[in-house]
């Protein structure tokens, strides 16, 4: 009988300080110690164990067809989190998982994708990301709208630059900046402007509770039906199961039933996230 | 299979269960609890209800689930504790807790399941006793789908004749426990079946408290999510962990890691009874807590047992043992909640 | 005596005026002898307002909620709360503005005065009358109590069904009150410290059996902190069920906040849960005996709090709760204090 609260052993790889200063955010590549079949689709969340602190709910950012690595990028907000910050290349960590429902990628098959991401909450997108790009001919247009409180506080900075090839991005910050060549503003605002098309299109939006409300707001202004909208929802978990009993809405234990769910669904359900 | 045991053998009966641990009522001070017993003579099953149900025999309320220590290779050892493999009977078991404990193990094997709860429970009889005179005045079994005499979760039921026990067995299990029975129990003869019968019937009649319309319950709680029902019923809440501590059907735990050697490093994973009634239960690592304040966590509770449940297992997560009503130390009472969720106005 | 229509009426009177939020005090439970806590905000609830020998709980604890309450709202009704307090509850008061968590015009005192009686153990009482159908409990005067049973009534010396804090009690009359009901009394003990006094005389073994069989019982429900008056703090030390985390707490403020106990409920853990909140009440707990009523499990938690009292008294001559202008014991320092226990 497996156990399913036994983390696997896995070795950091690499460590990169996405974002540094108070709200800090680092991006870990880990290799389990003995080879594992640990397999997952995009959206799905890992429960990292830094031992002697705990362990903390952490969703994958890598994208599944990539097999030599798994990474997670982690923003300093509590105990675990910390102590994973005070991590170096070769400690070693534990994960188990993957848990939730993940991106339900095969529906969006031959749509447009419109990404729409602030601060660390492009960290759950960027594994469909990375798999709408690298499966081109599979969906349709991709685009990026994402930004963050400053430009010191965006994540994957040099990939972003890269990915502009391949995708359409829009970046923004809140506020001014003497370097800052693209939009000044929240990212409902920035989405207001790009007005990307609702037509055979899937919004996946991800980030602070008030910018995912506003950017909702926007898109449904531009035309965006209640079912062509996604986000992600975050709880205190321990378990990863749907057993310990504090991740739920309503019936729904987001763990198990969750991260991902469309908008028409999450707005019947209580707000309690 | 039907036997009947004198009582004065019971103890002889357990005497024959040598390679069992027997857990049984056990009165501490004013205090009943089951406690694993270690002479025979000692066990008694003329007991109310315990303060604490049979679930922290099969759900400690502290439990390691592995031991971690770093390796000198720079890597880290990981043995699983596993509970240790004995078998267990739980005497006296009245039949709201037992079903709890059939209620505890849909939870924990449903879905990926939870080691530790199936490994133990494999290995436990249960041999449950029904219930005369209801335990407390606050029992509504009956309004919960049970009775006081209830087969679910048993492996065997006793039902108290007087003189003797009027043993049902329930499960294989069951039937392999009364074989070792052989030799101290009789057949049951007509009267002691009607007799039994008779008990069962009269004790349902003797359960003080009566829910009407619980079918409408999981609807009329949708109904009154967004009210100030929540507000003006845990106004006298503490916010202590009683009521689902006593619970036998509260399942929720919290998962810490216990440091034993901090160089180089050596510690537990321990997981521990938790609790929805807590502040911090849902608090996020932010700060942020979705349910901030004492009437989202009684909604929690109340919502959790009579609608979120029944969504995904369609049946209540309530036993109707009435102890969260009997042990509130300020009198919130889960029944008085629902019978106002019924009629409340918007 | 206090004459409970005397009483309806005050209240009635300042919730007419506007002069109270709401009134914290007491009323039946369901069909049932006991009370439970009321919260009265309309004229008409106060018909439902009960003072006997079942009101066992102390409301002052209810100003925690109420403070927070206010904290969370943008324009708070400043207006003081109405409290029904017995003596022992009125000191509580007394210690929360003492130590500046509420000012005297948070609240609005009615004081109730339990006279030579007190409140029910209802261990005690369902033990004395065990099988019989308790319906009504009554103030009888002189220290006695009036118990109803079906139609039969019985009055009974108050110490044979009284809580154990109120047979030590000698300071039945609230200290600190806008109003009072029933008479100044005072109440003569031959031994306030009696229970604690025969557990003193245990020798060290006999005290460590005894305090392990009891701390193996407990089940860290935080019954005892959570109704306490006195633990008001938004982050305890001794439990990490409430972490007090602001919007602004670091990363490492959260990361670094020590673990004084750990959650299982192990001996040495709960002893140290125990032990901490005991020695946080020194000089503050007023032994309303809230604690040891609310342990699902009989810890006799009373006599943790009563010794800190006995020590508060006997070094420095200090009862808590009295003068609250005065600063409180453990924020002072004389000259004469005693020092023979610092090593």
């Amino acid at each position: 009988m497996k156990n399913e609260y036994i983390p696997k052993p896995a070795r950091i790889i690499s460590v990169k300080e996405e974002v540094d200063g108070q709200r800090a955010i680092k991006t870990f590549r880990t290799q389990f110690l003995e080879p594992d079949g640990f397999s997952y689709r995009c959206g799905q969340c890992a429960m990292l164990s830094v031992f002697g602190k705990g362990e903390s709910m952490i969703s994958i950012s890598s994208a599944p067809h990539i097999t030599d690595y798994l990474q997670f990028s982690v923003l300093k907000t509590g105990r675990v989190t910390t102590a994973l910050h005070d991590l170096e290349k070769d400690d070693v960590i534990g994960i188990r998982g993957p848990y939730g429902n993940g991106f339900p990628v095969e529906d969006w098959k031959g749509k447009n994708l419109v990404f729409v991401g602030g601060g660390i909450g492009l960290a759950p997108l960027w594994s469909i990301v990375h798999t709408a790009i690298e499966n081109k001919d599979e969906y349709g247009d991709v685009m990026l709208i994402y930004g963050a409180r400053s430009s010191n506080d965006i994540v994957y900075k040099d990939e972003l630059d890269g990915l502009k090839k391949k995708m359409t991005i829009h970046l923004s910050v809140d506020n001014e900046e003497p370097d800052w060549k693209e939009f000044v503003g929240f990212v409902p605002q920035n989405v207001m402007d790009k007005k990307p098309s609702p037509e055979n299109a899937i919004a996946i939006t991800c980030g602070p509770p008030v910018m995912i409300k506003f950017t909702i707001q926007s898109l449904n202004e531009l035309g965006f039906n209640d079912d062509q909208i996604y986000t992600t929802v975050e709880n205190k978990m321990k378990c990863g199961i749907g057993k310990c009993g504090r991740c739920n809405i309503g019936e729904h234990y987001v763990c198990k039933h969750g991260p991902v769910y469309s908008w028409e669904k999450l707005k019947t359900m209580p707000q309690e996230y | 299979m039907e036997k009947v045991l004198l009582k004065k053998d019971l103890n002889s009966w357990a005497g024959k269960l040598g390679s069992y641990d027997i857990y049984a009522p056990f009165k501490s001070g004013d205090v009943w609890g089951y406690e694993l017993m270690e002479n025979q003579a000692e066990i008694t099953l003329d007991y109310p209800n315990t303060a604490i149900p049979p679930k922290k025999i099969l759900f400690p309320q502290r439990e390691v689930l592995f031991e971690f220590e770093a390796t000198q290779e720079g890597g880290m050892e990981i043995r699983e504790v596993l509970p240790d493999d004995t078998p267990k009977i739980i005497f006296g078991v009245r039949s709201c807790d037992a079903r709890g404990l059939a209620k505890l193990g849909k939870i924990s094997q449903g879905g990926i399941e939870d080691v530790y709860f199936t490994r133990r429970r494999n290995q436990t009889v249960i041999a449950g006793l029904a219930c005369h005179n209801p335990p407390s005045p606050y029992c509504f079994c009956t309004s919960v789908g049970g009775s006081p005499h209830s087969l679910e979760g048993m492996d065997i039921l006793m039902t108290d004749l007087g003189d003797a026990y009027y043993l049902e067995s329930v499960t294989e299990e069951g039937v392999k426990l009364m074989g070792s029975a052989e030799g101290i129990v009789t057949d049951p003869d007509d009267k002691q079946k009607a007799d039994k019968e008779k008990i069962h019937s009269d004790s349902e009649k003797k359960i003080l408290l009566d829910i009407s319309d619980m079918e409408k319950i999981n609807e009329a709680l949708s109904e009154i999510f967004d009210t100030g029902l929540w507000d003006r019923e845990s106004l006298s809440c503490l916010r202590c962990g009683i009521c689902t501590f006593s619970c036998p059907v509260c399942h929720c735990f919290d998962v810490n890691d216990e440091i034993i050697r901090t160089h180089p490093l050596k510690g537990k994973r321990v997981r521990t009874w938790d609790n929805c009634q807590f502040p911090d239960f849902t608090m996020h690592s932010s700060g942020h807590n979705p349910r901030s304040d004492k009437a989202s966590r009684l909604r929690q509770r109340v919502m959790h047992k009579f609608r979120y449940f029944n969504e995904n297992c369609e049946e209540f997560l309530c036993t109707g043992c009435g102890r969260c009503i009997e042990k509130c130390p300020v009198g919130i009472d889960i029944v008085e909640v629902l019978e106002k969720a019924k009629t409340y106005e918007k | 005596m206090v004459t409970l229509e005397e009483l309806k009426d005050n209240c009635r009177q300042i919730l007419k005026e506007g002069k109270v939020k709401y009134i914290i005090g007491y009323k039946r439970k369901n069909g049932q002898y006991m009370t439970v806590p009321a919260f009265l905000d309309r004229i008409e609830e106060v018909d439902h307002l009960v003072w006997d020998p079942s009101c066992i709980y102390n409301l002052v604890r209810y100003l925690r909620d109420e403070k927070m309450r206010k904290e969370k709202e943008k324009e708070p009704d400043t207006r003081p709360v109405g409290v029904i307090v017995k003596g022992c509850d009125s000191r509580a008061v007394n210690i929360l503005i003492q130590e500046n968590y509420i000012t005297r015009d948070d609240v609005y005192i009615i004081g109730v005065s339990c006279e030579k009686s007190g409140i029910v153990d209802e261990k005690k009482l369902t033990k004395k009358f065990a099988g019989k159908d308790i319906r009504k409990l009554d103030f009888a005067g002189n220290g006695k109590i009036q118990v109803t049973c079906g139609t039969k009534n019985s009055v009974v010396p108050a110490e044979e069904i009284l809580a154990d804090r109120c047979i030590e009690c000698t300071i039945p009359t609230p200290i600190v009150f806008d109003v009072l009901f029933g008479e100044k009394t005072d109440r003569e003990v031959p031994d306030p410290f009696k229970t604690i006094k025969e557990l003193e005389s245990f020798d060290t073994t006999r005290k460590w059996e005894f305090w392990k069989e009891e701390m193996d019982k407990c089940i860290r429900c935080y019954a005892c902190r959570s109704v306490c008056p006195m633990c008001y703090c938004d982050e305890c030390v001794a439990d990490s069920i409430s972490l007090a985390v602001k919007p602004d707490t670091t990363a490492e403020e959260k990361a670094h906040k020590i673990r004084w106990v750990e959650k299982s409920p192990v001996i040495s853990e709960n002893f140290n849960y125990h032990l901490i909140r005991a020695m946080h009440l020194a000089g503050r707990c007023v032994d309303c005996g809230e604690c040891d009523r609310v342990c699902p499990v009989d810890i006799p938690l009373r006599y943790l709090n009563r010794k800190m009292e006995k020590e508060s008294l006997d070094h420095f001559g200090y009862t808590a709760g009295m003068e609250p202008e005065k600063p409180t014991l453990v924020s002072c320092f004389r000259e004469d204090d005693p020092e023979e226990f610092i090593l």
